[in-house]
């Protein structure tokens, strides 16, 4: 920390909207200076307290820890309350423009309303299902490496930054979102936990589970709290299997089409991979395999040439599965 | 205003959804009792969340319950009641189990068991943990064992009142934050869990939210409120946010250093050093810092130096602490010292129960009907000053025993049914229109940054019979001042505006009793220090304060006796 406090100004245009009075949402300007040792929240409060005291925001703990201020800076999803303001100025310049979280799903100003959210939340069970002793006199023994197995997903603060920043949400109503999915996984590899089945048939169905991810990571970005739940997806896809749950569909055929055709080449075979995944809808694709056969992209399967380590390639396949298909 | 409003009936309505009110209301709900919870945040945003450092529990086999009693009596500078405290020490190790059965992640030991680090005051390595964010697992655990169960929840909801009638409480007014319509929650028990009054300070580590409602709404009907002098002041708040550095980094070897590069805690606690209590540690930086061996750019903190741990251990079981020291400082704690200073946190005093949870009336009655637990009561198990680790375990254990409590109250039939008419909500709907309407000249923010500033000036680390006689002129001088503020929200809709506007109006009423309290009691003891009374008066002061005030808003106080037990008050040396 330098020995004076340095301040800079800013220049923001906020998004303003009242449900009950307003038409349309619109945007006004403030001019707000701020020192270095101020977050975005602290902006918010100062656009509240010392310009306009009818902005709406939700805001509580200050630090990161309850998840209430998430908003979006210049389209770029953060919790107001842990992004430094110095930084923001540092990736964007002087000029800003917030917005809430969600546009279409906003209440007043900043605040919108979360319903979806919570009801996919409620959706997976998210708590530990387990008889619980209610007078113990011993706790559940759990190895450090069990423990570090949560993979900080139990650090989810459930500020819903991941959600409204993901495309396949905003496409798919019926998605869980990676939130949601993030807190499978917490429950899903806890070794206490005894639901793991019951909520993989919850979120392996296509069209809104964990197979609709299009691994865009970005609430990987979005996330405040590192918990990276692109990973945590990624976990559940393979516990689908090792658990023997998952359904056969495009999805899961795409999966396994991959070690088939490593296992068979020791490359992939994109046409084949296509023809596995989609069955008899293979066909509507010919076109552009036509397209792609003729730049020499995909083989005739009686040309798909061989690794010259296949055998080695096959071994490290056998010995790294975890899952039968 | 519709005056045709809703009234839902429950058997018990709890106010606050943190630690305490999830963990009664899980109680209450699993045996048949039909429970609302009301909250004006989501219950996963409750301030319990942001607890870091652990939750005590004499768990290990070289540890006794006895010893964690004696600790958190000294701790207490002999003001904590000793039946509440041994209850609450002897039932720890098995809170501490039930809510790893309910699946609290806590870090762990190579043999599976749950691992716990050293806290300031304690003579054993006592507080379990879960890296640095122990607060949050408890949260999530409870509320998500409440939720698994079939509590009802209702969030964002203003409780802005209390039913009190012919001593006893029928239930609680409240309005929905998002539109302004209000509802009678009507009940046999009510329970308040509303957390602590912090935010009545300038520096402090406290949420947005922790505005003290229910105090105000107790002390309006004439209500006592306890002990409220005792403010702990945490020595390890960020500088100039006042943003919790957990003890944490203290029980992992943290060492203060001042701006001459001396590890000045040798000068006030020779052998605890850095583990001394909250308040001895907080009074040694002050001093520091008033006797001009301050640093940073306001010479008004000193450095915490934590680079000896290493990468690693940092990284293992200090990683949000690190976070925040980048956010707020934009200090890396593995590279460099960090820059702290004492700042308001947790709330010793509160509404007055005894040990199952039952609000006074006064120092020998009751209210019928009425419950309270976590940090908005007082007990006491934490007296004159909290030991590290053991608001997190009063939380969760003093949460689930009142409800048990108002279980066997409700079981055993001594709960009248409660009565309730429209006009019941007349203070609560008068109170919103009469803000709403406000077109004075004053605005919230001002004041509230005023009431801030003189509180941690005039009632703050340090205080005189001077500086407490001028925050009385102040708080005088702000009250009436708030009878002139202006609303610019009309709208019905989330009016944070108006929400502001009432939990200044709470803030301004609990701070008097703050002031009183502190002027009251002409002695120093655990947090609250008095410089013309610097010893502790034993005699006349080993008692607690029950204040009550007056329609005019005068504050009169009484005494209560302290629960004495098998550990008689000593000097307190570390």
């Amino acid at each position: 920390m330098a020995d004076a406090i340095e301040t800079k100004k800013i220049y923001l245009k906020v998004f303003r909207f009242n449900h009950e009075t307003d038409y349309l949402p619109y945007y006004k300007n403030y001019e707000v200076v701020v020192s270095q040792d101020e977050v975005m929240l602290d902006v918010l409060n100062k656009i509240k307290w010392e310009f306009d005291s009818t902005f709406s925001y939700r805001r509580s703990c200050r630090h990161g820890i309850c998840g209430s201020c998430g908003i979006k800076v210049n389209n770029r999803a953060t919790l107001a309350c842990k992004e430094r303001v110095f930084d923001m100025i540092e990736l964007f310049g002087n000029e800003m423009t917030i917005e809430p979280q969600s546009r279409k799903r906003v209440i007043k100003d900043m605040v919108i309303d979360k319903k979806d959210f919570w009801d996919k939340y409620n959706a997976v069970k998210p708590y530990m299902i387990t008889a619980v002793d209610e007078h113990p006199d011993s706790e559940n023994y759990m190895s450090p490496h069990d423990y570090e197995n949560l993979k900080e997903a139990d650090i989810c603060v459930q500020c819903g930054n991941c959600y409204y920043a993901c495309p396949s949400v905003e496409v798919n109503e019926d998605y869980l979102g990676p939130a949601s999915l993030a807190k499978t996984y917490r429950f899903n590899f806890d070794t206490r936990d005894e639901a793991k089945i019951d909520r993989l048939d919850t979120v392996n169905d296509l069209g809104s589970g964990i197979w609709d991810c299009v691994k865009c990571y970005e609430c990987a970005e979005a996330c405040p709290k590192g918990v990276n739940p692109i990973e945590k997806i990624t976990y559940l896809h393979t516990q689908t299997f090792q658990e023997g749950r998952a359904k056969s569909n495009v999805a899961t055929r795409h999966a396994v089409g991959f070690k088939t055709s490593i296992n068979m080449h020791g490359f992939l075979d994109e046409g084949m991979l296509v023809a596995y995944s989609e069955g008899i809808g293979v066909l509507k694709h010919l076109p552009e395999a036509f397209k792609m056969f003729r730049k020499g992209k995909i083989a005739m399967p009686w040309n798909m040439p061989k690794s010259k380590n296949l055998d080695e390639i096959k071994k490290l396949i056998k010995s790294s599965s975890s899952a039968k298909f | 205003m519709n005056e045709n409003i809703p009234i839902h009936e429950y058997d018990v309505v709890i106010v606050g959804s943190g630690i305490a009110g999830c963990s009664a209301a899980r109680e209450l709900h699993r045996n048949g009792k039909k429970v609302a919870v009301i909250t004006k945040l989501h219950p996963l945003r409750s301030h319990s969340g942001a607890a870091q450092g652990g939750i005590n529990a004499a768990l290990s086999k070289d540890d006794e319950i006895d010893l964690h009693m004696f600790d958190t009596i000294k701790g207490s500078d002999y003001l904590g009641d000793q039946d509440a405290i041994e209850l609450m020490c002897t039932k720890a190790p098995e809170t501490i189990r039930w809510i790893e059965r309910m699946g609290a992640a806590f870090t762990r030991n190579n043999d599976g068991t749950i691992a716990q680090r050293p806290f300031g005051g304690q003579s054993k390595p006592r507080a379990c943990y879960a890296k640095d964010r122990t607060g949050l697992t408890l949260l999530q655990t409870i509320f998500e064992q409440a939720h698994r169960d079939g509590v009802t929840f209702f969030d964002e909801w203003y409780v802005s009142d209390i039913i009190y009638k012919e001593g006893k409480v029928h239930g609680v007014v409240a309005y929905n934050i998002r539109d302004l319509e209000f509802a009678i929650f009507k009940s046999k028990a009510t329970m308040f869990a509303t957390g602590g009054y912090g935010r009545a300070f300038k520096v402090n580590s406290n949420a947005h939210a922790n505005t003290g409602d229910a105090l105000s709404i107790v002390a309006r009907h004439g209500l006592p409120l306890e002990d409220m002098e005792f403010v702990q002041f945490h020595p390890t708040g960020l500088a100039g946010s006042g943003i919790l550095i957990s003890e944490a980094a203290r029980g992992e070897g943290g060492k203060l250093f001042n701006s001459e590069g001396e590890r000045f805690m040798e000068r006030y606690a020779p052998n605890k050093m850095e583990l001394a209590p909250r308040d001895v540690v907080s009074r040694s930086i002050q001093k520091e810092v008033l006797e001009g061996r301050g640093v940073g750019p306001n010479k008004d903190a000193v450095f915490i130096d934590l680079t000896h741990l290493g990468e690693k251990v940092i990284m293992e079981k200090l990683p949000e602490l690190r976070d925040l020291a980048l956010t707020f400082l934009g200090l890396d704690m593995i590279k460099e010292p960090i820059l702290i200073s004492p700042t308001a946190h947790y709330s010793m005093g509160g509404i007055p129960v005894n040990i199952d949870g039952k609000v006074r009336k006064s120092c020998s009655d009751f209210v019928e009907g009425f419950y309270a637990a976590g940090e908005c009561s007082c007990v006491s198990v934490h007296g004159a000053n909290r030991l590290g680790a053991n608001s997190l375990l009063e939380a969760l254990f003093f949460g689930r025993h009142t409800g048990e409590s108002i279980l066997r109250d409700l079981n055993d039939k001594k709960l009248s049914n409660p009565n309730v008419v429209f006009e019941d909500a007349k203070r609560a709907l008068e109170e919103v229109e009469k803000i709403l309407k406000s077109n004075g000249s004053e605005k919230i923010a001002k004041i509230r940054e005023e009431l801030q500033e003189s509180m941690t000036n005039d009632a703050g680390v340090f205080r005189t019979k001077e500086s407490l006689l001028r925050q009385q002129e102040k708080l005088n001088e702000l009250k009436a001042r708030f009878e002139n503020i202006r609303i610019d929200d009309k709208s019905k809709v989330f009016n944070t505006d108006l929400q502001e506007a009432i939990e200044l109006g709470h803030m301004l009423d609990y701070s008097f009793f703050i002031v009183e309290g502190a002027l009251i009691r002409e002695e120093s003891r655990g947090a609250h220090y008095r410089e013309d009374f610097p010893n502790r008066d034993d005699d006349k002061f080993l008692k607690h304060t029950i204040a009550f005030m007056d329609e005019n808003g005068k504050i009169s106080t009484q005494f209560l006796d302290v629960a004495l037990g098998k550990f008689e008050p000593q000097p307190r040396t570390y």
